[in-house]
C-alpha cells in the first residue's frame, strides 16, 4: 500500500512538485539542526549585542545587481599586527587596513573591538588613523585600555570574554578630530554637534556646495597599539567599516542577519506542522474509529463533544490562552491539537459508518473475527489513505496558525519563526516604509511552505477520491 | 423541523457555555479575575471617594470611611474567597461585558469602559466581513458556475491548483503584500485607515473616503477566500449537474434554464453552504488579521492593540463577543441550511 | 397505423476502450393501447433503446440513426427545441429505473408532478387539480403532492413517477425496469396499475426488462434483445410458450419454476465485448446448437411460428 501510494504521488505534476519542496525543506531543516546552536533564539537572535557590528534596516547585498547602490560591509579581525617598531621602551603595534571605495559608497558606521588584552605594566594605547585617496591624512583617535586597579597583580587582563565594542562615530573625540581636520584642510567650521550622525559623508567625501559628495578610491586605516612593555599582548582586532547592504537577505532594525533568522525558520515550522498533524491524526482518526465502531453512548459523548468544539472559533480563543498562560510554543501546539483532532474525528467516523455497513465488515464478522482486530486491521487500511491526506492537509494549518498568532505578537520569544520576523517588520513599520526583504521573505517563505503541502494532498487525491483516479 | 432547529440551537448554545467556562476558568486559575476585580473596585471606589468627600471634612476620617466601604466592596466581589466561588458572577461580568475600564485604549470618544470601546468597534468588523463575504460569495457562485459548463481536464486541473494556492495563503501576508504594490510602488490606495486625515466634511465625500480605504482591505479578504470558494462551488455543481434526477427533469421536457436554476443549483445549495459554514472560522481570524494590518479599526485591531497593550478586561472581552458572533452567524447559516434541504429537517 | 415505429435504430457511444455498439440496427414496433416486453440481459442494449427514443443522449455518442415514427410522425429527423417542446413527456414520457433518484431531493413531488403543466402555462390551480386526479389513478393519497421525496417508500416513489409520467396525457408511456428495486408484494401492485392504465387510458406501453417471466404479466407482445441487436420478436403467447431463438429458450430455462422438479438452466458463457461483436450471429459463441454458418453470417429475420427471430436454424 505504501507503495502504490508512492505511484500515485510520482504520477501528477502536482505530487512530483510537492515531494520535491518537501524534500528541499527537509534537507535545510537538517542542514539548520546540525549547524545552529540550539538556543539560537535567546543566545542569539535576541540578543542586540550579538548583531551590534551589522547595519541596520539595510537590503540584501544582491541588491546592486537591481541597479541600487550600495556600500559593502567590511569586517576585519586580526590577531597579529601587520608590522612592529620599536618605539623607545616601548612597541608599536600597527594594523593596515586597505579598502576601496566606489563612486557613490560612503560608510554607515566604524567600529573597533579590541579583545583578549595582556598588559604588564602600564595599560596599551590606542590611535586611529585614516588615509584618504586624495592624500590628506586624519588622526582620528585616541584612546587608553583602563588602567590597573589597586591591588591587581601583573599582568593585567582585560576583555578575555568579551571583546570591548568602541563605535567610534559617535565619540567625542573623533567628532573633535573631524572638526579640526575640517578646518583644517577645507576651512569649514563645523562643531562636533553637528557632526554627530553625517561624520562618514565628511571623513569620507569631498565638500560640495551645501553639503559633501563621496570620495572615490583607495582608503587605508592604520590602528596603532602603544604597548609599554613589549610582553603586551592584544589578541584580537577587529574593525568594521559598516556599508549599506548586507547578506542575502539583508538585516532588520536591530541589525540581524535576517537570512540566518529565516534558515532558523525551516525546522521550527516543520516541527510546529508535522507534530500537530500527527498528534491530531492520531488522537482524532482513533477516536473517530472508536466512535464510529463502538456506536451507543461511547458514540454520542464522542460526537456532542465534537460538535462542540468544532463550533469554537480557534483564533479569537488561541489569542487569550495565549495571552493569559504564556507565551510558550509548546502550549500553542498543545491547543492547537486539543481543538483540531474533532474535525478528523468527524469525517472518520462518517467513513466507518459507511464501510461497517458494507459488505465487507459483515463478512469478516462472520467469519469470527473480534471487534478490534476487525476496527483495526481491516478497516484502517480502508481509511488509511484518507487519514494520511488529512494529515498533509492539517500541517499546512498549524503553521498558518502559529505564524497568525505571532504576527499579533503573541510568539514565543525564545524561538524565532516566520511568523515573529514578520511581525516585528510590521509592528516597526517596514511596511511603511518600504523595506520589502523585511517582510516578504518570511511570508512568502511560510507561502511556500503550506503551498507544499497542499501540493502533495492534491497529489494524494486519486487514492482518496477515486471516482477521481479515472480520468473521463 | 422545530426539534431540529432547537438542537441546533442548543448545541451552539453549548458552545457559548464552554467557551464562558473557559474563559473564567483560566482567568480565575490564574488570578486574572482577581485583578479585574480590584480594576472593577478602584473605579468604584472613585465614585465613593467623591460622594463621601462631600459631607466629610476631615482626612483621617475620609480615609476609615473609605477603608470601610473598601471592606464591604471586597466582601461583596468575594475577593476575600478563592477563585472558584465566583465562577457565575464572573462569568455573568464578562457576559454583560462588565468589565471595568481598560488601561490605556479609549474609545473614540475617549470612554475607558471596555463595553463602550467594543461595543464602538463591532460595527465596523461587521461592515468589513459582510462587504468581503457577499462580494465572495456573489464572485464565486458567478464564476464557479459558469466554470462547471465549460468541463475540461486543464481548466480542472488550474482550478485545484488555484484553489491550493489560495488556502495556502495567509490573508495578512497578501495584505502586506497589497499594500507595498498598492500603496506604496503605486499610490492608489491609503495604506490603511478609515478616513483619510483630516476626513473630509460633506457626507458623500465621507462615504466616498471610507470607500476607498475600505478597498485594500476587502480586496485582501475576497482574494485569500475566492479560490477555495470557486472550486468548491464549480465541485458541487458538477457533481450535482451529474446526478440521475437532472436527466429526468431533461427528459421531462424542461428548458435547460429551468434544469439549471431548480433541479442543478438549487439542490448543490445545502452542500455549498456547508462550506461556506466551515469556512466561517477562517475567515474570522483572517478578519483580524486584516484589520491589524490596514489598521481598520474594528475588533481585529482592537484584539492586536490590546494584546500589545497587555489591556486584559479588552481582551476578554473581545474573546466572548467573537465566540458570540461566531456561534450567531453558525446559527444563521444552519437555519439557511434547513430551510434549502428539507433532507434534514426532520433528524 | 401503430403508434410507434422504430426502423434500424442504431446507436453507438465512445468508451474508455473503443466504440461501443450498443443498438445495431433495432426495428419493432408498439400499437395503441397494447404494451410491448423488451427483454434482455444487462448490457443488451435495451435501455440505450429507450434513452434514444426519448432522445436523451449520452454526451459521448459517436453514432445515431435510424428512423422513429409516432403516429405517422417521423420525430426522430426534428430539432431538439421542437422535439423538447411538442414531443418529449407530451407524446412519449418515459419511467426511469432507479426511482431512488429520479426525484428531486429538495423540492415537493407535487411540484414535481406539476413542472411540465406550469411550463405549458396551465394555471396553477387547474395543474393541482389535474396532478390530484393523476395522483388518485396511481392509488397515491392526495396529500402526497406536499411530501418530499425522501419521506416515501419505494413503492410509493415508483407509483408517484407513473404519475409524473402521464401528466401530459403522453401517448406512449416507456417503462425501463420499473420494479426491480421493489418487493414482490408492491412490484404486483404496480403491474397491476400498469394493466389497469393500459386498459383505460389506451396507452402504448415499452416496457423494458430483464425479468422475461414478469413481462408475461402486462405485456401482448415480447421482444428479446441480446448484445444490441432485437433476436426474436412475436405475440407473448408464441415467444413464451414456442421460442425460435436459442437465446429465448435459455432464457425460459433460467426461470425458476416452484412448481416443478425442474432445476433453473444457467446460460454458459457472458455477454459478448459491444466494442468488439462476435463475427455473424452474435450468440454463437455461447449457442448449443452453434453451425459453420452462424460464426460467419449474420441471420436476418426469420418467421417461426407466429413471430420472427433471427437465427439460421429456421432457415427452412
Amino acid at each position: 500500500m505504501p507503495r502504490e501510494i508512492w505511484k500515485v504521488l510520482l504520477s501528477s505534476g502536482s505530487g512530483r512538485v510537492g515531494l520535491a519542496f518537501f524534500l528541499a525543506l527537509v534537507v535545510i531543516s537538517l542542514y539548520v539542526v546540525a549547524t545552529y546552536p540550539h538556543d539560537f533564539g535567546l543566545s542569539r537572535w535576541n540578543n542586540p549585542a550579538y548583531w551590534a557590528d551589522n547595519p541596520k534596516s539595510a537590503p540584501p547585498r544582491w541588491v546592486n545587481l537591481l541597479g541600487t547602490d550600495t556600500t559593502p560591509h567590511r569586517v576585519w579581525e586580526r590577531t597579529r599586527p601587520d608590522s612592529v617598531t620599536p618605539a623607545g621602551e616601548r612597541e608599536a603595534r600597527f594594523y593596515t587596513f586597505p579598502f576601496p571605495l566606489g563612486p557613490q559608497e560612503v560608510p554607515t558606521f566604524l567600529s573597533l573591538s579590541l579583545g583578549d588584552v595582556l598588559y604588564y605594566t602600564d595599560p596599551p594605547l590606542l590611535s586611529f588613523r585614516l588615509g584618504r585617496p586624495d592624500g590628506k591624512e586624519v588622526s582620528l583617535f585616541s584612546y587608553s585600555l583602563p588602567g590597573p586597579r589597586p591591588g591587581e597583580v601583573s599582568p593585567m587582563a582585560r576583555f578575555q570574554d568579551t571583546p570591548n565594542r568602541l563605535l567610534l562615530s559617535r565619540d567625542e573625540g573623533l567628532l573633535r578630530a573631524t572638526s579640526r581636520f575640517l578646518s583644517q584642510e577645507f576651512g569649514l567650521q563645523m562643531g562636533p554637534p553637528e557632526l554627530l550622525g553625517k561624520v562618514e559623508g565628511v571623513l569620507f567625501g569631498i565638500p560640495q556646495g551645501e553639503g559633501f559628495r563621496p570620495l572615490q578610491g583607495n582608503y587605508t586605516i592604520t590602528v596603532q597599539v602603544l604597548a609599554p612593555d613589549p610582553r603586551d599582548q592584544v589578541g584580537q582586532v577587529k574593525l568594521v567599516v559598516g556599508g549599506s547592504s548586507f547578506g542575502a537577505m539583508g538585516t532588520d532594525a536591530v541589525g540581524r542577519d535576517i537570512a540566518s533568522g529565516l534558515l532558523f525558520g525551516f525546522p521550527v515550522s516543520l516541527i510546529i506542522g508535522l507534530s500537530t498533524a500527527l498528534l491530531v491524526t492520531a488522537i482524532g482518526a482513533f477516536l473517530g474509529m472508536l466512535s464510529g465502531f463502538s456506536g451507543g453512548r461511547v458514540d454520542t459523548l464522542i460526537q456532542r463533544s465534537c460538535d462542540i468544539l468544532v463550533n469554537i472559533p480557534l483564533l479569537p480563543i488561541l489569542i487569550f490562552l495565549i495571552f493569559i498562560l504564556g507565551q510558550k510554543l509548546w502550549l500553542v501546539l498543545v491547543i492547537l491539537v486539543a481543538f483540531g483532532w474533532p474535525g478528523l474525528t468527524i469525517v472518520t467516523r462518517s467513513m466507518v459508518l459507511q464501510l461497517r455497513s458494507g459488505q465487507l465488515v459483515e463478512a469478516t464478522q462472520s467469519l469470527g473475527a473480534s471487534r478490534w482486530r476487525i476496527m483495526f486491521r481491516h478497516l484502517f487500511f480502508q481509511v488509511a489513505p484518507f487519514i494520511l491526506a488529512q494529515l498533509i492537509f492539517i500541517t499546512p494549518s498549524a503553521i498558518l496558525a502559529e505564524a497568525g498568532l505571532s504576527f499579533l505578537g503573541l510568539g514565543d520569544p525564545s524561538i524565532p519563526t516566520w511568523g515573529q520576523i514578520l511581525e516585528q517588520g510590521f509592528r516597526t513599520g517596514a511596511v511603511y516604509v518600504g523595506y520589502w526583504w523585511w517582510v516578504l521573505p518570511p511570508g512568502l517563505l511560510i507561502v511556500l511552505t503550506a503551498m507544499t503541502f497542499m501540493l502533495l494532498v492534491l497529489g494524494l487525491e486519486p487514492v482518496v477520491n477515486p471516482r477521481l483516479r479515472s480520468r473521463f | 423541523m422545530l426539534l431540529t432547529l432547537a438542537a441546533r440551537a442548543a448545541t451552539l448554545l453549548g458552545v457559548l457555555v464552554v467557551v464562558l467556562l473557559l474563559v473564567v476558568v483560566t482567568l480565575g486559575a490564574t488570578g486574572f479575575s482577581d485583578s479585574i476585580l480590584q480594576a472593577v473596585i478602584r473605579e468604584e471606589m472613585k465614585g465613593i471617594r467623591e460622594s463621601l468627600a462631600r459631607t466629610i471634612r476631615d482626612p483621617v476620617q475620609l480615609e476609615t470611611a473609605m477603608e470601610g466601604r473598601r471592606g464591604e466592596l471586597v466582601g461583596f466581589y468575594g475577593l476575600d474567597r478563592p477563585w472558584y466561588y465566583r465562577l457565575p458572577s464572573t462569568a455573568w461580568r464578562v457576559v454583560s461585558l462588565d468589565l471595568g475600564e481598560a488601561r490605556t485604549l479609549r474609545s473614540f470618544d475617549g470612554s475607558a469602559r471596555v463595553a463602550d470601546i467594543v461595543r464602538e468597534r463591532l460595527p465596523l468588523t461587521l461592515a468589513l466581513v459582510t462587504t468581503a463575504t457577499v462580494i465572495t460569495a456573489l464572485l464565486g457562485l458567478f464564476i464557479g458556475v459558469s466554470l462547471a459548463t465549460r468541463v475540461t481536464s486543464r481548466v480542472d486541473r488550474l482550478l485545484s491548483y488555484l484553489s491550493a494556492v489560495s488556502h495556502a495563503l495567509p490573508s495578512w501576508w497578501l495584505g502586506i503584500l497589497l499594500i507595498l504594490l498598492f500603496a506604496f510602488k503605486f499610490r492608489f490606495f491609503p495604506s490603511g485607515g478609515l478616513y483619510s486625515l483630516p476626513p473630509p466634511e460633506e457626507r458623500w465625500a465621507r462615504l466616498l473616503d471610507l470607500a476607498w480605504h475600505a478597498t485594500l482591505p476587502v480586496l485582501t479578504l475576497v482574494l485569500v477566500s475566492l479560490g477555495s470558494w470557486v472550486y468548491t462551488v464549480r465541485t458541487m455543481v458538477l457533481n450535482t449537474a451529474q446526478e440521475f434526477f437532472v436527466t429526468v427533469a431533461r427528459a421531462k421536457g424542461l428548458p435547460e434554464s429551468a434544469v439549471q436554476r431548480r433541479y442543478i443549483l438549487r439542490v448543490a445549495a445545502p452542500p455549498i453552504l456547508t462550506n461556506l459554514i466551515l469556512g466561517l472560522a477562517g475567515s474570522l481570524g483572517g478578519a483580524i488579521l486584516t484589520e491589524t494590518i490596514f489598521n481598520w479599526p474594528g475588533m481585529g485591531r482592537l484584539y492586536y492593540d490590546a494584546v500589545m497593550a497587555a489591556d486584559e478586561g479588552v481582551i476578554i472581552a473581545l474573546t466572548f463577543i467573537f465566540a458570540l458572533i461566531y456561534v450567531a452567524a453558525r446559527f444563521l447559516l444552519e437555519v439557511l441550511y434547513i430551510a434549502l434541504d428539507p433532507r434534514v429537517r426532520y433528524s | 397505423m401503430p403508434l410507434l415505429e422504430v426502423e434500424g435504430l442504431k446507436l453507438r457511444y465512445q468508451g474508455a476502450s473503443g466504440e461501443v455498439r450498443a443498438v445495431d440496427g433495432v426495428s419493432f414496433s408498439v400499437e395503441a393501447g397494447t404494451a410491448l416486453g423488451l427483454v434482455g440481459e444487462s448490457g443488451s442494449g435495451k435501455s440505450s433503446v429507450a434513452l434514444a427514443l426519448m432522445r436523451l443522449r449520452p454526451r459521448n455518442v459517436s453514432h445515431f440513426s435510424g428512423r422513429v415514427l409516432l403516429n405517422g410522425v417521423e420525430c426522430s429527423r426534428l430539432d431538439e427545441g421542437e422535439f423538447r417542446r411538442h414531443f418529449r413527456w407530451e407524446k412519449l414520457a418515459m419511467v426511469f429505473q432507479g426511482a431512488m433518484e429520479s426525484f428531486n431531493p429538495v423540492l415537493k413531488v407535487g411540484e414535481q408532478i406539476i413542472e411540465p403543466l406550469l411550463q405549458r402555462r396551465v394555471g396553477r390551480k387547474e395543474a393541482e387539480k389535474q396532478s390530484m386526479a393523476l395522483l388518485d389513478a396511481v392509488l397515491l393519497p392526495a396529500r402526497t403532492f406536499d411530501r418530499y421525496p425522501h419521506e416515501l417508500s419505494g413503492g410509493m416513489k415508483q407509483r408517484a413517477l407513473i404519475a409524473m409520467a402521464l401528466v401530459l396525457h403522453p401517448k406512449l408511456l416507456i417503462l425501463d425496469e420499473p420494479t426491480s428495486a421493489l418487493d414482490v408484494i408492491v412490484q404486483a401492485e404496480v403491474m397491476n396499475l400498469l394493466k389497469r392504465l393500459k386498459r383505460e387510458l389506451s396507452l402504448g406501453i415499452l416496457f423494458i426488462t430483464h425479468d422475461i417471466a414478469l413481462s408475461s404479466d402486462l405485456c401482448d407482445r415480447i421482444a428479446v434483445m441480446y448484445a444490441g441487436e432485437l433476436v426474436e420478436i412475436g405475440g407473448a403467447d408464441g415467444v413464451l410458450l414456442r421460442p425460435g431463438h436459442p437465446y429465448t429458450q435459455k432464457l425460459l430455462a433460467a426461470v425458476p419454476l416452484l412448481m416443478e422438479e425442474k432445476e433453473p438452466e444457467f446460460i454458459s458463457g457472458s455477454p459478448p465485448d459491444l466494442t468488439n461483436p462476435p463475427p455473424g450471429c452474435r450468440f454463437h459463441p455461447r449457442c448449443p446448437y452453434v453451425f459453420d454458418r452462424c460464426r460467419v453470417e449474420s441471420p436476418p429475420p426469420f418467421p417461426a411460428n407466429e413471430h420472427r427471430a433471427r437465427c439460421w436454424l429456421l432457415l427452412r
